[in-house]
This record gives C-alpha cells, sequence and structure tokens, in this order.
C-alpha cells in the first residue's frame, strides 16, 4: 500500500512533500548553529521526553552532555581559544589550534556548536543487532525502535557506533530519535527541524539534502573557510566501514573526534564471520585431536 | 568528491576528545551474560567431545557420555534463564524467536542455543530411561543421532558468543574478532575435557579420565599460545596497556596466563610424569583451574568491553581511516 498523505504541512514548512518510499533525513549545518536549544526542547515537547537530572557539567554550556534514553537532541559546545585557554574543550591540549602553529591552527577564537541526533544509517547497526526486530527501518527510510516489541536485551547500545541508543532504566526499553516517525505520517516536519530559528538543521529528502549541503560546502570553500566539510555523505567521513551513508549528516569545520564523532565507524556485523570463523576452526582443530585421543588403543 | 575530507583529516588524530565524554555507550550486561558465555561453551564443548567419544568407543565412554548429556542439558537451561535475567523486558524473552537475523549474533544465536538445549535435553531424558525394554532402546538409538546434532550445535553454542561480542563497536571486543574466537573456542574445549575429566575421576574411571586430561592439556597450550598471540595484537590494533591493565584487564590475564594456563599445564605434566595417572588429585587442581580460569576470561573480557566504550581515544584512536592506521603501525 502505497497511500498518500493528504496534509502535507511540510511542503510549507520545510518545502519537502513527504511521501512513503522516499528517504528522508537530516542535514545538520554546524555552521548555522547559535546553541540555542530549541531542537532539544522541541523534542522533549512533541515525544513527552522527561527532563534529565539537572546539574552543571562545568565545562562548557552544554549541560545535557549526552544523547540519552529521553533526549533524542543534544547541542555541543567546542569553545576553542587562540591563546590555548580553552584547550579542554579539545581534549589533551595537544591538539589545540593556537596563533602561528600553521595555516589551518591560525584560528581565531571559535565556538563550535552541534545539535547531535541519531544518525540514522543506512546499514543501522543497531538495526542489524536487533534480534526481535522491534528496530526497523520505516517507508521515510528511517529507523524507529517499536516499544511493542523491545525486550531490552541492550545489544543495539555496544552495537552502535555513534553512542546514541540507549536502554531506559524505568521501562526497560531501548530508547532513540524516531525522525518523528508519528509527524511524517501526518505530513509534519520533525519537530527539532521546525523549531530551529537558524536552519541548521534541515529537513527532507536525501537528494535534495546532499545537493543542499553541496552547495553550501562549495559557498563557504569560496567565501574562505576551507575546512568545511560534510560528514556522513557517501564516500565521506563517517560514512565508512560498511555503512554506506547516514541519512542525518553534517557539515563540520574541525575534525570529527572534537564532536565526539568517529572519523571512521565499522559496521559491526562485518566482524561476525571472522569471529565465528575462527572460533569453529579453532573448535575442528581439537576435535580432530581430542577424537583421535579418544580412538586410541590402550597401551596397557 | 565536493566533500573532499579537507586538510582537517589530513592533519592525523592527535587525541582529541569531547571534553573526555564517552563516545559510546557500554552494554548493560553483567555477570550473567559472562556466566552465560562461560556455560555455553562448557556445554556445547561437553556434548562435541561425547559426540567423538562415542564414536571412538561408545561402551568404554558410555559414563562420559552420560555426564556430557547431563551437562549439555543443565548448562543450556541455566543459561537460558540466566540470559532471560539480564533481559530488561524479561517477560518478552520469546520475542527473541519473533525473527532470523544472520547479522545479528543474539538472534542466531538464540536459535542454535534453542537447538542446542532441545537436543541436550532429549539425549538426557533418553539417558534417564535407559536401554531397557522396545522404547528404552528405539529412544537410545535416536538419542544417537541426536547426539550427532548436539555436538555440532554445541560447538556452535561454544563459539558463536565471539561473535556476540566482536559485532558491536566497543573497542576491545571489536579489536580482535579472530583471536576474540579462538580464545573462546580453545577454552570452552578445555573446560568441556576438565569437567568430564572431574566427573570421570570421581567416578573412578582413571582411563578415560587420562585421555580427558590430554584433551585439556592440548586444548589448554593451544589456548595459551593464541593468548600471547592475542596480546600482542591487541597493542597493534590500539589498545593501549593501560586498557589491559585495569581490574579487568587482570581477571582476564590471571585467567588466561595462570589460573586457566600455566597451572594446570603443571598439574597434568606433573601428574604424567611423576605419578603415571594413578592419582586423581593432580588432575583434580588442573580441571578445577581451568574451569576457574575459563570463568575468568569471560568476566573480565566483558568487563574490557564495557570499559573501552567509555574511553574516548581508545576508541578514536582505532575509528580512523585506514590509510591513517596504516601510517600509525609503521610508526
Amino acid at each position: 500500500m502505497n497511500a498518500t498523505i493528504d496534509r502535507q504541512e511540510a511542503l510549507a514548512t520545510a518545502e519537502t512533500r513527504i511521501e512513503p518510499g522516499k528517504r528522508y533525513g537530516f542535514f545538520t549545518d554546524t555552521t548555522l548553529c547559535i546553541g540555542c536549544k530549541a531542537c532539544e526542547v522541541a523534542c522533549k515537547e512533541w515525544n513527552q521526553l522527561p527532563a534529565e537530572d539537572m546539574a552543571l557539567s562545568g565545562t562548557s554550556y552544554d549541560n545535557t552532555e549526552r544523547l540519552s534514553a529521553t533526549t533524542w537532541r543534544h547541542v555541543r559546545f567546542v569553545e576553542q581559544m587562540a591563546d590555548g585557554s580553552g584547550e579542554r574543550a579539545a581534549g589533551d591540549g595537544s591538539a589545540v589550534p593556537r596563533p602561528g602553529d600553521g595555516p589551518h591552527n591560525a584560528a581565531p577564537d571559535r565556538w563550535l556548536m552541534m545539535s547531535d541526533v541519531c544518525k540514522h544509517c543506512s546499514n543501522a547497526p543497531c538495526l542489524e543487532a536487533c534480534p526481535t526486530g522491534a528496530i526497523f527501518k520505516t517507508e521515510f527510510d528511517t529507523v524507529v525502535v517499536q516499544q511493542d516489541i523491545c525486550n531490552g536485551c541492550g545489544y543495539c547500545v555496544p552495537a552502535c557506533p555513534f553512542g546514541v541508543v540507549e536502554i531506559d532504566q524505568l521501562d526497560g526499553k531501548a530508547h532513540k530519535c524516531t525522525l518523528c516517525y508519528d509527524r511524517l505520517k501526518g505530513g509534519l516536519e520533525p519537530a527539532c527541524a521546525k523549531a530551529c530559528p537558524t536552519d541548521s538543521i534541515v529537513f527532507g529528502e536525501l537528494g535534495a539534502l546532499d545537493r543542499r549541503a553541496n552547495e553550501r560546502v562549495r559557498e563557504l570553500h569560496a567565501r574562505g573557510v576551507e575546512d568545511a566539510y560534510l560528514y556522513g555523505t557517501p564516500g565521506s567521513p563517517g560514512a565508512t566501514g560498511g555503512l554506506e551513508r547516514l541519512n542525518a549528516f553534517f557539515l563540520l569545520l574541525d575534525r570529527p573526534e572534537v564532536y565526539n564523532l568517529p572519523a571512521a565507524p565499522s559496521r559491526p556485523a562485518s566482524r561476525i564471520l571472522p569471529a565465528l570463523g575462527a572460533g569453529l576452526a579453532a573448535v575442528a582443530a581439537l576435535a580432530c585431536l581430542a577424537g583421535s585421543i579418544f580412538a586410541e588403543r590402550p597401551r596397557r | 568528491m565536493l566533500d573532499r575530507p579537507t586538510e582537517r583529516l589530513a592533519r592525523p588524530y592527535s587525541g582529541e576528545t569531547y571534553y573526555e565524554r564517552a563516545p559510546l555507550k557500554p552494554a548493560h550486561w553483567d555477570w550473567t551474560v559472562s556466566s552465560y558465555i562461560f556455560l555455553a561453551g562448557l556445554g556445547g564443548a561437553a556434548q562435541g567431545l561425547a559426540t567423538l567419544a562415542r564414536f571412538a568407543d561408545a561402551r568404554q565412554f558410555a559414563g562420559l557420555v552420560r555426564n556430557a548429556r547431563h551437562l549439555g542439558t543443565a548448562a543450556s537451561a541455566l543459561g537460558a534463564a540466566l540470559l532471560v535475567l539480564d533481559l530488561k523486558t524479561p517477560g518478552r524473552w520469546y520475542n527473541m524467536l519473533r525473527i532470523v537475523r544472520p547479522t545479528s549474533p543474539m538472534s542466531f544465536g538464540s536459535y542454535i542455543l534453542t537447538a542446542f538445549g532441545g537436543l541436550s535435553a532429549f539425549t538426557s531424558f533418553s539417558e534417564m530411561v535407559g536401554r531397557r525394554g522396545l522404547v528404552g532402546r528405539m529412544l537410545a538409538r535416536l538419542a544417537g543421532i541426536a547426539q550427532i546434532g548436539a555436538g555440532v550445535t554445541g560447538a556452535g553454542a561454544s563459539t558463536y558468543t565471539a561473535s556476540l561480542l566482536s559485532a558491536t563497536s566497543s573497542p576491545f571486543w571489536a579489536a580482535t574478532p579472530r583471536h576474540l574466537g579462538v580464545m573462546f573456542g580453545t577454552s570452552a574445549v578445555a573446560c568441556a575435557a576438565a569437567a568430564l575429566s572431574l566427573g570421570e575421576r570421581w567416578a573412578g574411571r582413571h582411563a578415560s579420565g587420562r585421555r580427558l586430561d590430554d584433551i585439556a592439556f592440548f586444548a589448554t597450550a593451544a589456548h595459551l599460545l593464541a593468548s600471547l598471540s592475542w596480546t600482542r595484537r591487541l597493542k597493534r590494533e590500539g589498545i593501549p596497556e593501560a586498557v589491559t591493565s585495569s581490574p579487568s584487564g587482570r581477571t582476564l590475564n590471571t585467567g588466561e596466563m595462570l589460573v586457566a594456563g600455566a597451572v594446570p599445564l603443571a598439574a597434568y605434566a606433573l601428574n604424567r610424569v611423576a605419578t603415571s595417572n594413578r592419582d586423581p588429585a593432580l588432575s583434580v587442581i588442573g580441571s578445577v583451574a581451568i574451569l576457574a580460569g575459563g570463568l575468568m576470561l569471560r568476566h573480565g573480557a566483558l568487563g574490557l568491553g564495557k570499559e573501552t566504550a567509555e574511553q574516548p581515544r581508545t576508541y578514536f584512536g582505532r575509528a580512523q581511516p585506514a590509510q591513517s592506521k596504516r601510517l600509525r603501525d609503521r610508526r
């Protein structure tokens, strides 16, 4: 059944017609993010997610700290100071841009902000790991956990190469961003993208998003922001190791690790055969030996 | 490509993190899962050995086969209970058999465990009924066929758990899938031979006990060699030594090198040389050490996987494009 969706509010808010069978995702342009966290709030409001324990992280304006079972959008704040005072932002400090360090390190003080979200991977490792079929690909090519099927085995949690999905301790099920599956079914743009005041988060059909993202990178390069690159489009960092592409992809300015993203994640299922094959081979070799020991005639 | 990975990525990874925060989420699995991995290895390999022993001499090894059948049944029943206990929504355990998914060791492992448990239970049942009467003889014949299936699925149950851990993003589990498979496989055979040997010694059947000790000896030797190669490989794969010297790492290393390695090798060898296999005490020491070490190996490996998931540099250092990984290797 390829039912069309009658009410298409997304046409007005995201210039996108939502049709089952097409692939949708997010393009998150971090150069436009102002760190307002409207996406976090809109997500919690629409999906009726409870607040986390409120505490100050003491490291930056990022007090949300992580994506979790009840936080599906998370704005990161990376402070990079030219005088090195923000060096904790870049970990051990060795990689912090300092004036005169070299062409790409001559960066002025800057604040990198990025709204993180489930990547809705094309070959989603959480889905490939899920033994119950609770995690599935929707008609919009997004990845969703069916709450009435998940039995809380927790295999999707270590499978995810981005540390997104989590088991909620209260209800014992895995939760993550649904790319507003319910809203898509009603012709509505996802809540975070609709709430984003700078269009840092753009919702759309993947082909259109890729074109828009590539154009944006070209524009930034022309303006002298030569470090701009895409993370998660086919062939770029993030879409490595059999992941093909990330339906929710990003425009970044610094190395992925600065944003807590792996440069080259890989598909965990590719490690099944090596592990199982080597294990069975070892057991088979020992079985041959055991067989001959059992068959050996008693010496006395 | 328009999105050239640019100079930013050409600059090699040099330890950047996001405020030292965890890049991944660890599995919630605790001792229930590591104990299950141990039990699946023990029971599975025991049924494998029983199958081989039956082919060699069904009469001489009848006691061994009976013990292995009961061990397989008990291990799969207890193991399955531990797995259900580990679920965060245990009432829905049956959803594990809702679909078949070859990309998920948890999924095909559930079927391996179900098949292995069922076949083992049948072989156990025939042992309890005995060979008397027409029904008993028919059951025994059918159990002989089921035994082959139990041996094959047992081999699967004893090793698929390595792929279960490897098919994740947790650095320690993902780093060395082949070594993990060999470690679990050799440990499973050693544990099974050790457990069955304990049974034979207990019943005073020293002849078959000696053969089982020999099997345990060779499996332990293979395990120890694989372990040495594993340590080297982990270093090359960018798992720092600081990681493997954490409490979980110490449990793992002590378990595989000393408890399930040096101690049983020495005990079995000494038993062979000094007492010509008549003294069950040394054999028992070796066997108990192998079983304890096997459990430590599983607990340690589980813990290291969870720990490394929360270490940004361990994960990011490994998750680099192939080219820069080669560069790092050359250094």
